[in-house]
């Protein structure tokens, strides 16, 4: 176990458990006391807990924030990489099986998706889809599935000629069935050491497009809106409403890209002898 | 390869070069030149000052042109290129010219550019130019028996036309035809801006900067600055920034939570309430809403229709929090659409402070103990503390069980929106030269021919207002006419057809080099406001 | 014969991508919202002025036949005027460019020689703690989010020292017909944060590039030879392994150039640099279709038509690639 492993876990843990360890939630209004907005770090509240960051310009508690926050953000990002691979290997399998126009079509999409810059792309994307957690997660997965698409169908154009595919053919086994449960499989571990890289990809551009104001609703921040609120606070000294979520957010995509490393490291053959 | 090399030295000797210039040299140049340098947040768009009718334009176009009467910072009309003027009878008026007033390519000001102009708006300009229109519509002819005499007569009575010229910028009646849009905004290279205004107009980049040199020949005394330069700076950061580094002797729009710290760096700030009302709007038209439900999610009945709910909703709404955390003390809490103490407003009408325990009981009257659920919209990033301003009053209104869910969009966004009905209630603002443009767009029923209701989206309908407000403007402008519209303004608000939240304050800041700063309420920003320093 | 197929098919693929981009870019910004509500003061116009206007601007036509008319200007070269500034759109972004084009050539001057250097000396002690702290170093840096990095460059930068200006452009010199920043010395000052702020992610990149392409070099052959030649370090480093390291770091040199073009969405907007990204956001807020058009598409054909040089240079370079396969 690497500290950056350790650190992924907790960052996970911590996730899960903050509606539990959170000493308010700044979902619910009734609990933010709109008097006590921008108290620095260490300010006792009237809730009866301490602001340990402080609070925000509205009065929501740094450290309920972030873990909140970090709910939202994992939970996008996750969750639009799980479809995104899915889409994606499916798309990049089938046109490898089916070849001809089929490959054609799908290649022809994958192409020019990652003919632009994914930033261009998701910003697009959100802007057609409007704002919204179920949009943005959208938005993520049409950024991500063509590269899952590329890695899989280079893999399954190998697989598609050996011999236990013919066998399979021969046996008249059907279409889907091949495809599911034989060759998605066999494709799948090149695409599996992406998923990690993409995550941390996925966290990093859903808190570019919150900070750009086009994602999360304002009432429920993720760490990404987290840091946009505190950018007009910034010149004023009042440091910490941005500062805070920033380093969580940045821990959690450091952690997420060095466990990548690591997984795609481990994955993969040909990089284990350096 | 030569050429290469070539290109590569010059390149290097420029960067040398620019590198051994003190970085400070360009603004000590500037300074000994009496240049007076302004960050601001309005974009000059167009040099066409009829284009349209936004501060963005008009605050900087004041420079160049200028109007027939002037508004001073107490909203009271005041002589400009009109020395005098006076209703000759109910639909006629006539307008005394100023003597001597010349434009800034040395031809005369007299009565045909005042003709010029008005028939620039109403007959030649076609939209998306607009805004100005609305001005002229009850102009039914205009005509000059002298060069120094301009009559006017309307359609039906307009008491308070003289208003209506303190908007319009007076232009340079050219030899044919009218002068276009694009021709103005090309600039230098087209037909450069002329005007009679303190300032003469240098150069421009759309979006980005206007240059202006001193009119020595200006007919109210050399103006104080040789060079005036706007850089438009749209990040309020960088326009804080900018004033603090010295970049900039005035900046504007300063938000609220930045005085503290450009006090400390020697800056100095002024401000005004603005003559400007936010607010929040209800829907009492429709008989089920968007997003307006029970507690247990099941469909009701507009609640907004009973003034109760209204009133319940006001009396938890706590505008401290907005005006004191969220605008850091630069707004006044608002108990009606202008600030208290300007003229038409009501000296009896006083913001109150939230009493929860009164509102829920008026809520359990109406029928409503348990609260309910709705969707406040508003826009994000148009007035100061708008998107900051929904969650406050939602956390207010949570306290006697109204589960308000914020909803913040872009300006234009959030108007498609609720032109198209998905809102039921929502945060706005609006503006407007005096009280009774305002309460005639915002408040009074919504009626085409009257061309009242404008803003009236919730189509709000006081049968007994309309009279009383109909019945003061009709009153010349005067102190009667102030005291009609504010007894208008009480019987209205006590129906609650609005929440009034705040007037915010407009800031500026000012460096070493400026005396004093005058504000105005109507949020313009300009070299005219500003005092020397005399040293 | 090989060459011109290939050319064939990257036109026509990138011929289709813009249409492909116009079509969502003009549905999108249609579904978000009228812009007519920024093209008037909403405070002051009757409804009668919003209708109007909403003709003037040719929105109240069909959306279909809306995007006809604007493929037909923009096959004339035309993109159209700005709601907003009342421009042609396309002059508008062809004059903020050359903000961008400055602020990405010196954060490209700034990364190129670091990351190149840093991965040199990296590769060449692989293994060593230099190695490991840069390799850390540059996840790290590959990992923070382009916004935080650039608030965190204007707060210790700007805001804590007060050595440079937090945003904004500075002063410029008008050169060949374009205002540039960098000619000055007050401009110089403004660009030092915001070239940071692009740069430092591409040190990383370029570095972890040369490091990889380093280690496979000096293991190779050749180098062995040349050591055992007794040609000293320093000279086997920069005469025999940069040169070969060379391809892909102009590859990616180049690819991250257009990357740039469109990251600099991000860091213009902090720094309010008025360069073709800002415009881009701002456009976009205030629903001015003619020039988030006309911006998309210039960002995507200089993307396309970088990728294109690039490739192109890396067969010239590198014999051994072809452009067939």
């Amino acid at each position: 176990m690497t500290a950056s492993k350790v650190l992924l876990a907790s960052y996970i843990l911590v996730a899960i458990a903050a509606p539990l360890i959170a000493p308010q939630n700044p979902y619910d209004p009734l609990q933010i006391f709109g008097w006590e907005a921008s108290s620095p770090p260490g300010t006792m509240g009237s809730g009866g807990y301490l602001y340990l960051l402080g609070t925000d310009g509205l009065g929501r508690d740094i450290v309920s924030t972030i873990l909140y926050g970090l709910r939202i953000s994992l939970v996008v990002a996750i969750v639009s990489s799980a479809i995104a691979a899915l889409i994606g290997l499916t798309a990049g399998v089938s046109a490898a099986y089916f070849g001809k126009w089929v490959d054609a079509t799908i290649m022809r999409l994958v192409d020019l998706q990652l003919s632009l810059p994914t930033i261009l792309i998701a910003l697009i994307a959100i802007v057609t889809l409007g704002p919204g957690i179920d949009r943005i997660i959208l938005a993520l997965v049409i950024v991500q599935w063509a590269t899952y698409a590329r890695i899989a169908r280079g893999v399954a154009l190998s697989e598609v000629k050996k011999p236990y595919m013919d066998a399979a053919r021969l046996m008249r086994l059907p279409t889907s069935r091949v495809i599911f449960r034989h060759l998605l499989p066999n494709s799948i571990a090149p695409a599996i050491t992406l998923i990690p890289i993409e995550v941390g990809h996925a966290v990093a551009l859903e808190a570019t497009l919150s900070f750009l104001g086009l994602g999360v609703p304002i009432d429920k921040p993720s760490l990404g809106s987290a840091v946009a609120n505190g950018f007009q606070y910034l010149m004023t000294g009042q440091y910490w409403i941005s500062l805070f979520p920033g380093l969580a957010l940045f821990g959690l995509i450091a952690c997420i890209n060095l466990v990548g490393e690591d997984v795609r490291r481990n994955l993969d053959p040909r990089s284990q002898t350096r | 390869m030569k050429l290469g090399e070539f290109v590569r030295r010059r390149l290097l000797s420029a960067l040398l070069v620019s590198l051994l210039v003190p970085a400070t040299s360009w603004e000590v140049h500037a300074q000994e030149q009496g240049e007076l340098r302004i960050a601001t947040s309005y974009k000059l768009m167009t040099l066409d000052p009829q284009y349209a009718n936004l501060n963005e334009n008009t605050s900087l176009l004041s420079h160049i042109y200028e109007r027939l009467v002037y508004q001073d910072e107490s909203l009271d009309l005041k002589p400009g290129l009109s020395v005098s003027w006076r209703a000759v009878s109910e639909t006629k008026w006539e307008f005394k010219l100023r003597d001597g007033v010349r434009f800034h390519d040395g031809s005369v000001f007299d009565a045909d550019d005042v003709v010029y102009s008005i028939e620039r708006i109403r007959d030649f300009l076609k939209p998306p130019s607009g805004g100005y229109r609305s001005y002229v519509s009850a102009i039914k002819s205009v005509s000059s028996p002298d060069p120094l005499t301009v009559v006017i007569e309307t359609d039906g009575p307009v008491p308070n036309l003289p208003l209506t010229f303190s908007s319009i910028f007076m232009m340079n009646k050219p030899f044919g035809g009218f002068e276009t849009t694009e021709a103005l905004n090309s600039g230098n290279s087209g037909s450069p801006p002329v005007g009679t205004g303190p300032y003469r107009f240098e150069s421009w980049r759309s979006g980005e900067s206007l240059s202006l040199t001193r009119n020595d020949a200006y007919w109210g005394g050399k103006p104080a600055w040789l060079k005036v330069a706007f850089r438009v700076i749209e990040n309020p950061a960088a326009r804080v920034a900018a004033l603090s580094t010295g970049e900039v002797d005035v900046a504007d729009a300063i938000p609220a939570r930045d005085v503290d710290g450009l006090k400390q760096r020697g800056a100095r700030i002024a401000s005004v309430g603005a003559a400007r009302i936010n607010f929040v709007q209800f829907d009492v038209d429709r008989e089920t809403l968007p997003g307006v439900t029970g507690k247990s999610g099941e469909p009701i009945a507009n609640p907004f229709m009973s003034p109760l709910v209204r009133r319940a909703l006001a009396l938890a709404t706590d505008r401290g929090i907005l005006v004191e955390k969220i605008l850091a003390g630069y707004g006044t809490s608002a108990s009606q659409v202008f600030p208290t103490g300007l003229p038409g407003t009501s000296a009896k009408l006083l913001p109150e402070a939230p009493d929860y325990e009164q509102a829920k009981a008026l809520l359990a009257k109406a029928g409503y103990p348990d609260g309910f659920n709705l969707v406040l919209a508003g826009p994000a990033g148009r007035y100061p503390g708008d998107a900051e301003s929904l969650q406050a009053i939602a956390q207010s209104w949570a306290r006697i069980g109204i589960n308000a869910q914020p909803s913040a969009a872009p300006f234009s966004v959030f108007n498609t929106k609720r032109a198209a009905g998905d809102y039921a209630i929502w945060y706005g603002g609006t503006s407007g030269e005096a009280v009774d443009i305002i309460l005639r767009a915002l408040l009074a029923s919504p009626n085409k021919e009257r061309g009242t209701g404008a803003l009236n989206f919730g189509k709000y309908r006081n049968a007994a207002f309309d009279a009383k407000l109909a019945k003061a403007e009709s009153i010349p402008v005067g102190p009667e006419r102030n005291e009609a519209l504010a007894s208008a303004t009480e019987l209205v608000m006590a129906d609650q057809p609005i929440i009034p939240l705040y007037h915010f304050h407009h800031v500026v800041g000012y460096g070493p080099r400026i005396g004093a700063y005058v504000m105005h309420p109507r949020g313009w920003t300009t070299a005219m406001q500003t005092l020397a320093a005399t040293e | 014969m090989g060459m011109i197929s290939v050319a064939f098919g990257r036109l026509s693929q990138a011929f289709l991508l813009l249409i492909a981009m116009s079509l969502i870019g003009f549905i999108g910004i249609h579904s978000v919202g009228n812009p007519v509500f920024n093209v008037v003061n909403i405070e002051t116009a009757t409804p009668e002025d919003i209708r109007l206007a909403t003709i003037a601007l040719g929105l109240d036509q069909p959306l279909w036949r809306q995007y006809l008319v604007f493929i037909g200007n923009v096959v004339s070269g035309n993109f159209g005027t700005s709601y907003i500034y009342h421009r042609p759109a396309f002059e508008l972004v062809m004059s903020k460019l050359p903000a961008t084009l400055e602020l990405a050539s010196i954060a490209m001057l700034i990364a190129a020689p670091l990351g190149i250097g840093f991965g040199l000396l990296a590769g060449r002690r692989s293994g060593t703690l230099f190695d490991r702290t840069l390799l850390k170093a540059s996840v790290s840096a590959l990992s923070i989010p382009s916004f935080w990095l650039a608030m965190m460059l204007i707060l210790v930068g700007a805001i804590l020292t007060g050595w440079f200006p937090s945003g904004g452009r500075g002063a410029t010199l008008h050169v060949l017909g374009a205002e540039w920043s960098f000619l000055t010395g007050n401009g110089l000052w403004h660009l030092v944060l915001p070239a940071l702020a692009l740069a430092i992610p591409n040190i990383a990149l370029i570095a972890r590039l040369s490091r990889s392409g380093t280690i496979e070099v000096e293991s190779q052959d050749f180098t062995r030879f040349c050591r055992a030649k007794g040609l000293s370090s320093r000279r086997i480093l920069l005469r025999h392994t940069l040169p070969n390291i060379s391809v892909p770091i102009v590859t990616i040199i180049g690819l991250q150039f257009g990357g740039m073009l469109a990251f600099a969405v991000v860091v213009e907007s902090i720094f309010s640099w008025p360069g073709i990204g800002k415009l881009l956001i701002d456009s976009i807020q205030l629903l001015d279709r003619p020039v988030v058009m006309a911006t998309l598409t210039f960002i995507a054909v200089a993307f396309v038509a970088l990728n294109a040089i690039v490739d192109l240079f890396y067969a010239v370079l590198d014999p051994r690639v072809r452009l067939s396969s």
